[in-house]
C-alpha cells in the first residue's frame, strides 16, 4: 500500500498505485487511512479532501444574479452549486375554489378579515393561507450532467422529488414567509363616511372592511448545476438567499378595470420580511469497520456500545463528517441534518433528523447542534 | 421485469380438459361467481371487498374544487387504480402495466361514462365551486377477475359514501362537518356492473369470474357492462380468439342475471351497515346527552 | 388510551404482509413485502454485496406525489438498517416493501408526514417479519408532540399535531439504539432530551438503567411499543403452530 503522499508515476513497472486509483479501487480503506493514519506517521486525522471532520467546504453566495426573476441567488458549497430563482405570479381570490368556502365549526371566518386580535389566530390564518392555498411552490431539478448518472430527458429522480418536498416542508414548518407579504388588499372607498361626516357615530369605518383580492404565489425553482454531495444544504441556502433577495412589485386592485395593476417603479416594490434565518447543516457518519458488516450479524446492544465507547479510548471507530462530499456520501449510511436559527443569541432548533444507522445518539446530536450553531454564524457572514 | 409466474403446460391442459367436461378447478358452475363478501370501514365510502381470493379496498373521498371551464355545471369524478406489488408480485411499483390501463378503461366506461354518478348534482355554485369525488382502488390480493371486483367495489363505495353537506349563503359556501349536519348521499342514477367472460376451447366453453389460473389459460375475453334494468352500457370483445355472435347475445342475458343478483347482495349489505350506523349514531347522541 | 392493533400475514399473494392501525391518530396501514426478488437490471445503484431495499407508499385517496417519494426515502434508510442485507440469498436481490394507507385523514401537500411515520414503520416491519426477511433487531416508533405550554403529548391526532410547536417521530431498536429521529418545529436541545427520554419509555418500557428514571413513568406504562410488536408476532406464531401445540 502506498501512502497517498508518495505516488511515483515515473517508475514504470511498479506495484504501487497513484492515490487517485487507490481511491477508486478501495474507497473505504482510502478514507479510513486518511482519518486514522498509523501512529508512526505522526499525521493528524484529516478527510481525504483535506478537511477536518467538522469543517464545512468553502461557501459562497451571490444574490440577484438572474434578471428576469423577482429574486435569485447562486450558492456554492465546494463543488456543489445551486441556483435558485423566485418568480411571483398573481392568484386572484376568485380563482381559488376553496376561497369562498368555510368550514362550519371553525369559528374564525378564515378569510376576508384582517384576522383577529390575538396573535395566535393571526398566526393560524397566516399558516392556513400559505399552506392551504399553496402559495409557495418550490421545485428542484438536478440538471443534466450535474453529476455522472444524470442523463438528458430523464424523469425527475427520486432524489430531486424528495428534495423538493423537504424544502417545501421546511418552508412550511419554519413559516419563513409571512402571508401578509403575499396579500394584495383592496380597501373600498368609504363613501358613506363623506355623507355622514357630521354624524357623531364613528362606527361606519367598520362597515367596509378591506378585502384580499389576490395573492402572490412564489414559484421557487432550484437548479442544482453541479452535485458533489450535500445537495440539501446548498439548495436550502439558495432558497433562503433568493427569498431574502425577492422584491414584490406594489400591486393594487383597480376598481374601474376590475383587475389588478402592478407598479413598475422599483422603489415601490417591497422586500419580503422573513421570519428568521434558518440554516441547514448536514452530516454523515463514516464507520471504520463497515467492511465487518460482511460478517457481523450480531449487532451490539446500545448499552454495550456505549460502555465500549467509554472503556477504550483507543482507535476511533467512527467519524461524524460535516458537509459530506459526493465521495464520502457514497461510503456512509448514517446521516444527520440539523436546521438551526438564532434569536437574540439563543440557538433554536427547527429541524433535527437522524437516520440510516444506530451510532448517533444524544451526545453526538448535542455536538452537532453546537457545530450547526457555529455554521449559522459563518453563513450569516456569507449571506450578509 | 417482474411478471406473473406463467402457467405450466400440464396445468393449462388440465384446466382446458376439465372445462371440456364442464368442470372447473374449484367445482363452480360455468356461470357461477365465487363467494362475494363486502364489509365497510369506519368512514363512509370505505369498502373492503373479497371475491374468492381477490381482495380490494376502495376509498371514496370528496373535496370542494373549481369546476372545469367548459363544464361549469358539472362536478368532477375520478376513478384511480394503481396496481402495486402488494396485489401480486408480478406487478411492479410505480409502473403502469397494460392490465392497469385496461381495467381503468373498463371502469371509466362502465361507471363514469354511463353517468352512474350524476355529476351535475355535484355542482355547488355554477363555474365557481363543485364537489370532486375520487374513488381510489387498492388491489391488495389478486386472484383473477379484477375488473368485476373493482366495479362492484366502486359502485358499492359510491352508494355507501356520504359527502358533507354544503350550503350557499350570500355567495359563501359553508361546508358542514359530518358531526354537525347529517351528510348527504350521492345521487346514483343507475347501478351498472361489469361481468367478464372468458372463453376456452375455441369458444365452446365460456365461464364467468375466472380465477387467475383460468385467466391465464383463457383464449379470449368478453366484458359486458349492464345495469339491473337490462341496459347494456359497455361491451368489449377486445382481443383473443373469435366468438360466435349468438353466444355473445346469450351471454348478455347471463350478465343481466348476474348483475341483478350482485346488486341485490350489495343492497342488502348496504342496508345492514346503514342500520348499524343509525343505531350507533343514536347511541352516540344519547351518550352525548347523558354527558351533558 | 386505546392501544394500536396489528395482524400478520393477511394477504395471499405477497410474500409477507401485515396491517397496523393506531386509533389515537386514526391511521391504518397495510404493508406487503416481496423478497428476496430479482430486480430489473435498469437499476444502476445496485450494490453487489447487499440487498436493495425498495419502498413504495400508496396514499389512501390521492395519487402518489413528491411527498411520498420523500417518506419512501426515510423509510428505506431506516428499514435498511434493520435488514441483514448481506445474509445468504439476499445480495443482489431486492426487498420490495409496499405500504398502502387504508385509513385516516389525507395528508396535505407539503406535509411533514411525521404523523404517519409510526404506522408506516410498524406495518413495514411486521410485514418484513411475516415475509421471513432476516432482521437483527426490531424497531419501535413513537410520535410525540410538544404543545405551546410545553406539555408532551403521545400520538397526537393530526389536528393536535398541526397546532403543536414541535413534533418528533423517534424510533428505537429493540437493543436500545436511537434508529431514527425526525423533529420539526421550534424547540431547544433540552426539550428534545425530555422528548427522547419519554420516547424511550414509550418504546422500550421501563426507563433505561443509566438515567434515574421517573417513578411515575416507569411504573404505569407497561404496555410499551416494543412489547406490542413482540406480542403481535408471538400471537401469530401461536396461531401458526396451534396444530403442533395441541398434539403435544
Amino acid at each position: 500500500m502506498t501512502s497517498p503522499a508518495t505516488a511515483a508515476p515515473s517508475v514504470p513497472p511498479s506495484l504501487s498505485l497513484p492515490p487517485s486509483q487507490f481511491a477508486r479501487l478501495q474507497p473505504h480503506a482510502y478514507l479510513l487511512a486518511h482519518l486514522s493514519p498509523p501512529p508512526a506517521m505522526n499525521q493528524p486525522s484529516v478527510r481525504a479532501n483535506g478537511r477536518a471532520a467538522s469543517q464545512f467546504r468553502v461557501t459562497s453566495a451571490n444574490a440577484g444574479s438572474l434578471t428576469h426573476t423577482n429574486g435569485s441567488a447562486v450558492v456554492r458549497i465546494g463543488d456543489t452549486a445551486a441556483v435558485c430563482g423566485v418568480r411571483a405570479e398573481l392568484l386572484h381570490t376568485e380563482d381559488i375554489a376553496s376561497w369562498s368556502v368555510s368550514q362550519s365549526s371553525s369559528a374564525t371566518n378564515q378569510s376576508n378579515e384582517a384576522g383577529g386580535q390575538g396573535t395566535d389566530a393571526e398566526n393560524e390564518v397566516d399558516r392556513a393561507q400559505i399552506e392551504d392555498l399553496n402559495l409557495l411552490v418550490p421545485n428542484l431539478s438536478l440538471s443534466t450532467g450535474c453529476a455522472p448518472g444524470f442523463i438528458p430527458s430523464a424523469p425527475p429522480s427520486a432524489l430531486a422529488q424528495s428534495l423538493s418536498h423537504q424544502i417545501l416542508s421546511l418552508l412550511h414548518s419554519t413559516r419563513l414567509v409571512k402571508a401578509d407579504d403575499l396579500r394584495v388588499w383592496y380597501q373600498p372607498p368609504n363613501l358613506e363616511h363623506i355623507e355622514n361626516e357630521m354624524d357623531v357615530d364613528g362606527g361606519s369605518e367598520n362597515r367596509h372592511p378591506r378585502e384580499i383580492k389576490a395573492f402572490w404565489v412564489l414559484y421557487i425553482d432550484i437548479m442544482i448545476i453541479s452535485l458533489a454531495g450535500n445537495a440539501f444544504d446548498a439548495a436550502w441556502a439558495s432558497v433562503l438567499a433568493a427569498l431574502r433577495d425577492t422584491k414584490l412589485p406594489k400591486a393594487w386592485w383597480d376598481v374601474d378595470n376590475e383587475t389588478i395593476l402592478c407598479s413598475e417603479d422599483i422603489n415601490e416594490a417591497h422586500k419580503l420580511s422573513l421570519r428568521g434565518m434558518p440554516i441547514a447543516s448536514s452530516f454523515c457518519v463514516f464507520e471504520a469497520d463497515a467492511a465487518a458488516g460482511w460478517r457481523a450479524v450480531v449487532i451490539p446492544d446500545a448499552e454495550e456500545q456505549n460502555a465500549e465507547k467509554q472503556k477504550k479510548k483507543g482507535p476511533q471507530s467512527r467519524w461524524i463528517l460535516a458537509d459530506p462530499d459526493g465521495y464520502e456520501e457514497g461510503l456512509t449510511m448514517e446521516k444527520a441534518c440539523v436546521v438551526v436559527d438564532k434569536e437574540n443569541g439563543k440557538t433554536v432548533i427547527l429541524k433535527m433528523e437522524k437516520l440510516g444507522g444506530w451510532t448517533i445518539d444524544t451526545e453526538d446530536l448535542r455536538q452537532l447542534v453546537d457545530i450547526s450553531a457555529q455554521r449559522w454564524d459563518e453563513m450569516k457572514q456569507i449571506l450578509g | 421485469m417482474s411478471r406473473e409466474a406463467p402457467l405450466s403446460v400440464a396445468e393449462r391442459d388440465f384446466i382446458l380438459k376439465a372445462l371440456q367436461e364442464n368442470t372447473r378447478l374449484d367445482g363452480r358452475e360455468a356461470d357461477q361467481f365465487r363467494p362475494l363478501s363486502i364489509s365497510f370501514g369506519e368512514e363512509y365510502g370505505h369498502v373492503k371487498l373479497q371475491l374468492g381470493k381477490t381482495s380490494i379496498i376502495v376509498r371514496i373521498s370528496a373535496e370542494v374544487t373549481k369546476p372545469r371551464d367548459d363544464r361549469p355545471f358539472d362536478g368532477l369524478f375520478d376513478i384511480s387504480i394503481e396496481l402495486t406489488a402488494m396485489g401480486s408480485p408480478g406487478w411492479e411499483n410505480g409502473r403502469t402495466s397494460d392490465q392497469e390501463a385496461s381495467v381503468s378503461h373498463v371502469l371509466d366506461r362502465v361507471v363514469r361514462h354511463s353517468n352512474a354518478l350524476d355529476t351535475e348534482s355535484l355542482c355547488i355554485v355554477k363555474g365557481v365551486s363543485c364537489w370532486s369525488i375520487r374513488a381510489d382502488i387498492h388491489v391488495i390480493d389478486y386472484d383473477g377477475n379484477l375488473t368485476d371486483a373493482a366495479c362492484i367495489a366502486v359502485m358499492t363505495g359510491l352508494q355507501h359514501f356520504r359527502r358533507p353537506d354544503a350550503v350557499v349563503r350570500d355567495g359563501h359556501v359553508i361546508v358542514y362537518k359530518v358531526e354537525d349536519r347529517v351528510p348527504v348521499a350521492l345521487n346514483i342514477t343507475h347501478k351498472p356492473l361489469s361481468v367478464t367472460f372468458n372463453s376456452f376451447n375455441d369458444g365452446r366453453d365460456i365461464i364467468v369470474d375466472a380465477t387467475l389460473k383460468e385467466e391465464q389459460a383463457a383464449e379470449g375475453e368478453l366484458v359486458i357492462g349492464i345495469n339491473s334494468g337490462g341496459e347494456v352500457c359497455f361491451m368489449s370483445k377486445f382481443s383473443g380468439a373469435p366468438l360466435d355472435p349468438l353466444s355473445i347475445v346469450s351471454k348478455v342475458n347471463v350478465a343481466l342475471e348476474k348483475v341483478k343478483a350482485l346488486n341485490a347482495q350489495v343492497d342488502k349489505v348496504l342496508q345492514v351497515d346503514l342500520a348499524k350506523r343509525a343505531k350507533l349514531g343514536m347511541a352516540d347522541e344519547s351518550r352525548a346527552a347523558n354527558d351533558r | 388510551m386505546v392501544g394500536p392493533t396489528a395482524s400478520l400475514s393477511n394477504l395471499h399473494r405477497a410474500d409477507g404482509s401485515a396491517s397496523y392501525k393506531c386509533p389515537a391518530t386514526g391511521f391504518a396501514v397495510l404493508g406487503a413485502v416481496n423478497g428476496p426478488v430479482e430486480l430489473p437490471a435498469r437499476r444502476d445503484a445496485l450494490k453487489p454485496e447487499e440487498a436493495t431495499v425498495e419502498v413504495f407508499v400508496k396514499p389512501g385517496n390521492a395519487v402518489p406525489g413528491v411527498g411520498e417519494k420523500y417518506v419512501e426515502g426515510i423509510l428505506r434508510d431506516v428499514l435498511s438498517t434493520v435488514i441483514l442485507r448481506r445474509e445468504k440469498g439476499l445480495p443482489r436481490r431486492g426487498v420490495v416493501i409496499t405500504l398502502a394507507i387504508v385509513g385516516g385523514e389525507a395528508t396535505e401537500r407539503g406535509d411533514s408526514y411525521l404523523t404517519l411515520l409510526p404506522a408506516l414503520l410498524h406495518a413495514a416491519q411486521l410485514a418484513l417479519i411475516s415475509a421471513a426477511i432476516p432482521l437483527p433487531m426490531t424497531l419501535a416508533t413513537t410520535l410525540l408532540g410538544v404543545t405551546r405550554s410545553g406539555e408532551i403529548i403521545r400520538d397526537p391526532s393530526p389536528a393536535v399535531a398541526k397546532a403543536a410547536t414541535s413534533l418528533h417521530a423517534i424510533s428505537f431498536s429493540s437493543k436500545g439504539h436511537l434508529l431514527m429521529n425526525e423533529s420539526l418545529g421550534r424547540f431547544d436541545f433540552d426539550t428534545w432530551e425530555l422528548v427522547r427520554q419519554q420516547a424511550a419509555t414509550i418504546c422500550r418500557g421501563a426507563a433505561t438503567p443509566g438515567s434515574d428514571g421517573d417513578a411515575a413513568m416507569g411504573g404505569t406504562d407497561n404496555a410499551h411499543v416494543d412489547g406490542f410488536v413482540r406480542e403481535t408476532v408471538e400471537d401469530h406464531l401461536h396461531r401458526d403452530y396451534n396444530w403442533k401445540l395441541e398434539s403435544i
